[in-house]
């Protein structure tokens, strides 16, 4: 452990330049790299940010292809005994199941894992956490005279027709139900609040399935507030749109975006390296530039202005990952039944 | 001369061994690529190797389900209608067509094959939404109230998928109808049927038959389709595909995904049936 914390502490400059020697060259020169990747937008920054920084310095060729994290997960344990995808990006906790069924290879000795909190990585060293997203409520300013507050105002008449929130198969769908459960008295373990709550606004709401809709949404004009995350609400703002984000009095959620490596893949060694890539002070700080994700990373050091503008990880909430994955068959079935008719 | 023919003078399908042999390329490649894959489907339904109908019971035990079973025939019926109502007319007007046009216009009618079913249920998701031509024009009459849309409705799928699965009832009319003799439809005038009459009278009855077989393909179609349904009718809409999907890939339930599977097949395959033997009783009609 010693050792590799003083690797790490090299730097972020230095350790670029060791690995851009011949040595690392010559390890995966010619290769080519398949990752699972969020698509759209997302997806162009982290091939810039990550995957062409690990292409220039090891020779390789690496590319994503566009997979929601549920959807990802299934065609990973399809694939399970030959993989065509070498590495996985996760933002709805499915590297836990992954991890658990066998599908993923241990990461090994990275550089820059110790530099990782072990809260925002595996204990097993299976899969780690390379950026935070804060989940929170979306309204427009022009709209919405006061800006929302709580998770309880989505009840409030004058907002009737105007709403709009993921389904439950979206991961940020799950945790509005969770939320609107823990403002009015429940939580993971009590369900019901979460059911009676959203029952109340559901008939008149739009209900939509993916990030790629939500400015869509916005700027259509009939919908006014919605549960998602700060990411979609800066590329709202960049698209010109009168949209802001509040942190709700019952917290901001806490999702984490995840890296983790198929157990079969032929390219494990380079699907490592492109994690560490991930974790890299280097590849971080791009990602906290330009998608506004809060870094993993404790080395990271961003401008004060960005740093502001970031969620703070350790002032996010944390949702019970394993009691909300073994309730999802339950929940959806049930969201299935009295929301989403 | 005993008019015998001697085996090697008879047509090749009659040569012993001659329809194996035929058949055996799609055959093998449909035991590969079909039949195995669904017997393994099959078993994961079952929960092989445990064996078992728990997921069988549990989508026919419960009534939403069957809801959505219900929902997707009768999403079926309903294009079959609409599909029916716009193609036949149509489809007789081009079979009938006698116009050095004719080849262009039956062209033209086929061209929304050549776009993806995905790109032309897109085009229906700008038209639906809320700000969407449809809705704004019948939101401005004041037809419908204010948070009015057909995107993420029953209706809206239904529309999409006509529109979608329209050439398939189409062309298939179009084959039934050119393959009537227009003499039959002129002998009735003859005998002094007008000519709307003589139609349906003769080459309605004739087209019978394929008018059920172009109703089954377009059933089959609308039940089993996904992308339509899936952009058009959002989380709201629950139909067996999306379930199957849904099952499938968010939620990771292999096996009750591959019995929901199994269920459509079977009552898809069971209305095929029973058309079937409708068809060869509308055939029997005609015939008379």
């Amino acid at each position: 452990m010693h050792k590799i914390g003083r690797r790490a502490a090299l730097g972020a400059l230095a350790a670029t330049a060791f690995a851009g020697s011949a040595g690392a060259q010559a390890r995966f020169q010619g290769r080519q790299l398949v990752s699972q990747g969020f698509g759209g937008p997302t997806q162009d920054v982290l091939q810039a940010v990550v995957f062409d920084v690990l292409d220039r310095r090891e020779g390789c060729k690496s590319t994503q292809v566009p997979l929601q994290s549920a959807a990802a997960f299934a065609r990973m344990r399809a694939e399970a005994a030959a993989p065509q995808l070498d590495m996985y990006q996760f933002s709805g906790g499915q590297e836990k199941l992954a991890a658990a069924e066998g599908l993923t290879a241990p990461l090994g000795q990275l550089a820059n894992l110790a530099d990782v909190p072990a809260a925002m990585k595996d204990a097993a060293g299976h899969w780690t956490t390379f950026a935070v997203i804060a989940e929170g409520i979306l309204y427009r300013t022009d709209k919405v005279k006061t800006p929302p507050r709580s998770y309880k105002d989505f009840l409030d008449p004058a907002y009737d027709g105007h709403l709009a929130f993921p389904t439950i198969t979206n991961g940020y769908g799950t945790d509005f139900l969770v939320m609107l459960a823990r403002a009015f008295g429940g939580g993971e373990k009590n369900i019901e609040p979460g059911f009676a709550a959203m029952a109340k606004f559901a008939a008149g709401a739009t209900i939509f399935r993916a990030a790629s809709e939500v400015p869509g949404l916005f700027a259509q004009g009939d919908v006014w507030i919605m549960p998602y995350d700060s990411t979609s609400a800066k590329r709202c703002k960049d698209a010109g749109l009168p949209i802001a984000f509040a942190a709700p009095e019952e917290g901001s959620v806490a999702s984490p975006c995840t890296v983790c490596v198929a157990a079969k893949s032929p390219n494990v060694e380079l699907a490592r390296a492109a994690v560490d890539q991930f974790i890299s002070v280097e590849s971080q700080t791009g990602i906290a530039e330009s998608l506004q994700w809060a870094p993993t990373n404790a080395r990271v050091r961003l401008t004060e202005a960005l740093a502001k503008q970031l969620p703070r990880p350790d002032q996010l909430v944390t949702l019970d990952m394993v009691t909300m994955t073994q309730a999802r068959p339950q929940w959806t079935e049930r969201w299935n039944r009295e929301i989403g008719h | 001369m005993d008019g015998k023919v001697e085996p090697r003078d008879r047509p090749l399908i009659q040569r012993r061994g001659a329809p194996v042999l035929l058949l055996a390329p799609v055959g093998a490649l449909l035991l590969l690529l079909f039949v195995l894959p669904q017997a393994g489907m099959l078993a994961a339904s079952l929960d092989a190797p445990r064996w078992s109908f728990a997921h069988y019971a549990h989508f026919l035990g419960d009534a939403h389900y069957l809801g959505v079973l219900g929902r997707s025939l009768l999403l079926g019926v309903l294009v079959v209608a609409v599909t029916l109502l716009l193609g036949l007319p149509l489809a007789y007007w081009l079979a009938r067509l006698q116009s050095r046009w004719a080849p262009a216009l039956l062209l033209l009618a086929t061209f929304p094959l050549w776009i993806s079913a995905v790109v032309r249920s897109f085009g229906w998701v700008v038209l639906l939404a809320r700000s969407g031509l449809v809705s704004t024009a019948l939101r401005d009459a004041g037809l419908v109230g204010r948070s009015f849309q057909l995107l993420y409705s029953m209706t809206g799928v239904v529309l999409a998928l006509a529109q979608v699965l329209l050439p398939f009832m189409l062309l298939s009319l179009y084959g039934v109808i050119r393959a009537i003799s227009p003499e039959l439809e002129r002998a009735a005038q003859n005998l002094g049927a007008g000519p709307l009459r003589a139609a349906l009278l003769t080459t309605l009855p004739l087209a019978a038959r394929g008018i059920l077989s172009a109703s089954l393909l377009v059933f089959a179609l609308s039940v089993s389709a996904f992308a339509t349904p899936s952009l058009v009718g959002g989380a709201r809409v629950q139909l067996m595909s999306t379930t199957i999907y849904e099952q499938m890939t968010e939620l990771a339930d292999w096996p009750f995904a591959a019995a929901v599977a199994f269920i459509l097949l079977a009552v898809v395959g069971f209305i095929a049936i029973l058309y079937t033997r409708l068809g060869s009783g509308a055939d029997g009609v005609a015939r008379r």
